[in-house]
């Protein structure tokens, strides 16, 4: 019996995630300060940079897939599913571009002469309720806001116009390298995940297991319900936009949807181009309260807040405001406007982790906490 | 026959196969060939050194382990704090079944007695299997049904037997208590 003391050293396994966690962050400040300084660290990072955006979008991509796949399964083998779920999205894809061509087309013809005007017509607005202001207040003379707004119009229309080729061919990439992904994503998933669990240590393989298996099934529910909800959202505005007279009712749409994956902010983001262009091209009026309506009441308190989150969405996986803000601004920082949209959904995947680790830990350690207690009384 | 022509007809699966080693499971002995194969996709094979531990008595207890070779004895604390021997497996073997289905603290410690290979069943796979083949999953759970009842009912008639000897030896302080 001797022999097995030493495995054992009075160490409780707090004190051992204590060090572990104390050692893990050495290692961590060590690395950070030593990548500033090393070219090998910064290739490297430049390697993962190039892939992280289309293996993240393959993982999101396998996850939404996998429903329908697992379905097909049933009657057909693996492979041959996946190609008949890849062959009915190709179809639906094709479809809504046919669908959506035509408009991208009118956007991008009326891009140089709409942006101006509803700039001009925004900085009108705003040096009206300057004036309002300056003679109530005339500290604020000094201040030139509708020359900025114009100024940041022009920068933006100078910023579409030279990054949209550039960003095509980032997405047209995208499309080759994404679908490739996710199909190995997809038909291998499972193996990669037992492979990756393979390599924890016999002491606690048992655990690692079971926990990969309840994070995955979680973060396929939050990543589908996300998914989910951004598309219903597209979809109940574009429908309410098209029955005003507004153009670009489906690219208003699919910003709405696309901007509904971050929360608190993204949705007030996705309506403004709506009511900035309601607001030029119609003007106030019963249309316009339509479309103010239909951004603020219906999609987002009624259809998302009360119907899409409660239902596709667990409210564990909700982030504090504060955290929302923080992940937006480093994921811009990091990775631009694509980095504010997933910023989010990452922090919310590192936290359902977390809480779905502590849920295990908690579960496993009822028992005897409550025995413990009993004791006590 | 010839030995080239021997290969094709062989037997379904090799006595060294994992298969195999599963199939004569009592648990597994009523599976067939194609659901052995996809058994043995599912389960994972580990292996440990002398004197391991598998787990300890209080770890979160999520599958079962078949012992393919080697031996892993059975611990249990008593309350002097030293770990008693509660039973020692060998090839054939398999321990934590009970919490297979339902999840539970392990009430034991197992740790191997020299160098062993284990197969573990876990719930995550089972659950997994439960959606996409439920008549596979039915015929592994009720295999396993049918060995927890097993030791169910020895269990039950030792608790009867035990109890019987101490109503015999001691009928006034039970009632009291």
């Amino acid at each position: 019996m001797k022999d097995y003391q030493p495995s054992r050293r009075g160490w409780t396994r707090g004190q051992v995630l204590l060090a572990f966690l104390i050692l893990t962050s050495a290692i961590a400040c060590g690395l950070a300060v030593y990548s500033s300084a090393t070219t090998f660290i910064g290739v490297t990072r430049t390697a993962f940079s190039v892939l992280f955006l289309p293996l993240l979008l393959s993982l999101v991509l396998a996850f939404l897939l996998e429903p329908p796949v697992a379905k097909l399964s049933n009657y057909f083998n693996r492979t041959s599913s996946i190609f008949i779920v890849y062959l009915l999205v190709l179809a639906i894809f094709l479809v809504s571009t046919l669908w959506l061509l035509p408009q991208w087309q009118e956007l991008w013809g009326n891009l140089t002469t709409d942006i101006p005007r509803y700039t001009a017509k925004l900085t009108e607005f705003l040096r009206q309720l300057l004036e309002n202001l300056h003679n109530r207040f005339p500290v604020f003379e000094s201040y030139d806001l509708p020359s900025k707004v114009r100024g940041w119009g022009e920068q933006l229309l100078a910023a579409i116009l030279t990054s949209t080729p550039q960003s095509a061919m980032k997405v047209g990439g995208l499309f080759v390298i994404v679908p490739l992904f996710t199909f190995f994503f997809l038909r291998d998933g499972k193996a990669i995940m037992r492979a990756l669990t393979a390599m924890a240590p016999n002491r606690h393989f048992e655990m690692a297991h079971d926990l990969s298996h309840l994070v995955t099934r979680q973060l396929g529910h939050f990543v589908r319900g996300r998914i989910l909800e951004a598309i219903i959202i597209g979809l109940v505005v574009t429908l309410g936009l098209s029955l005003t007279d507004i153009r670009y009712a489906s690219i208003l749409g699919i910003f709405a949807g696309v901007t509904n994956l971050i929360p608190y902010i993204g949705p007030i983001i996705g309506m403004i181009p709506g009511i900035l262009i309601a607001f030029v091209d119609l003007g106030v009026g019963p249309q316009f309260w339509w479309i103010v309506i239909l951004y603020i009441l219906i999609a987002q308190v009624l259809i998302d807040n009360f119907i899409l989150i409660p239902i596709l969405i667990s409210r564990v996986s909700n982030l504090h405001p504060l955290w929302v803000f923080f992940a937006i601004i480093a994921g811009g920082k990091l990775y631009g406007v694509i980095g504010m949209i997933i910023g989010v959904p990452i922090v919310s995947i590192i936290k359902i982790a977390a809480l779905e680790i502590r849920t295990y830990r908690r579960t496993f350690r009822l028992p005897e906490t409550a025995l413990d207690t009993e004791r006590q009384y | 026959m010839d030995p080239l022509w021997n290969n094709i007809f062989r037997k379904k699966h090799d006595e060294d196969s994992l298969a195999y080693f599963l199939n004569n499971l009592p648990m597994f002995a009523e599976l067939n060939g194609r659901e052995l194969n996809v058994l043995e996709k599912m389960v994972h094979v580990r292996n440990y050194g002398v004197s391991e531990f598998v787990f300890e008595e209080g770890d979160p207890g999520t599958g079962m382990y078949m012992i393919r070779s080697g031996g892993v004895s059975i611990l249990a604390k008593n309350q002097q704090g030293t770990d008693d021997e509660l039973a020692l497996l060998g090839p054939g073997d398999f321990f934590g079944e009970t919490t297979l289905t339902a999840p539970a603290p392990r009430s034991a410690t197992a740790r191997t007695t020299e160098q062993t290979e284990l197969i573990g069943l876990f719930r995550a796979d089972l659950l997994e299997l439960v959606e996409r083949q439920p008549t596979l999953t039915s015929r592994i759970l009720i295999g396993l049904t049918r060995i927890v009842s097993e030791r169910l009912q020895t269990a039950s008639q030792e608790i009867r037997n035990l109890n019987k000897l101490i109503g015999e030896q001691l009928p006034t302080e039970i009632v009291e208590t």
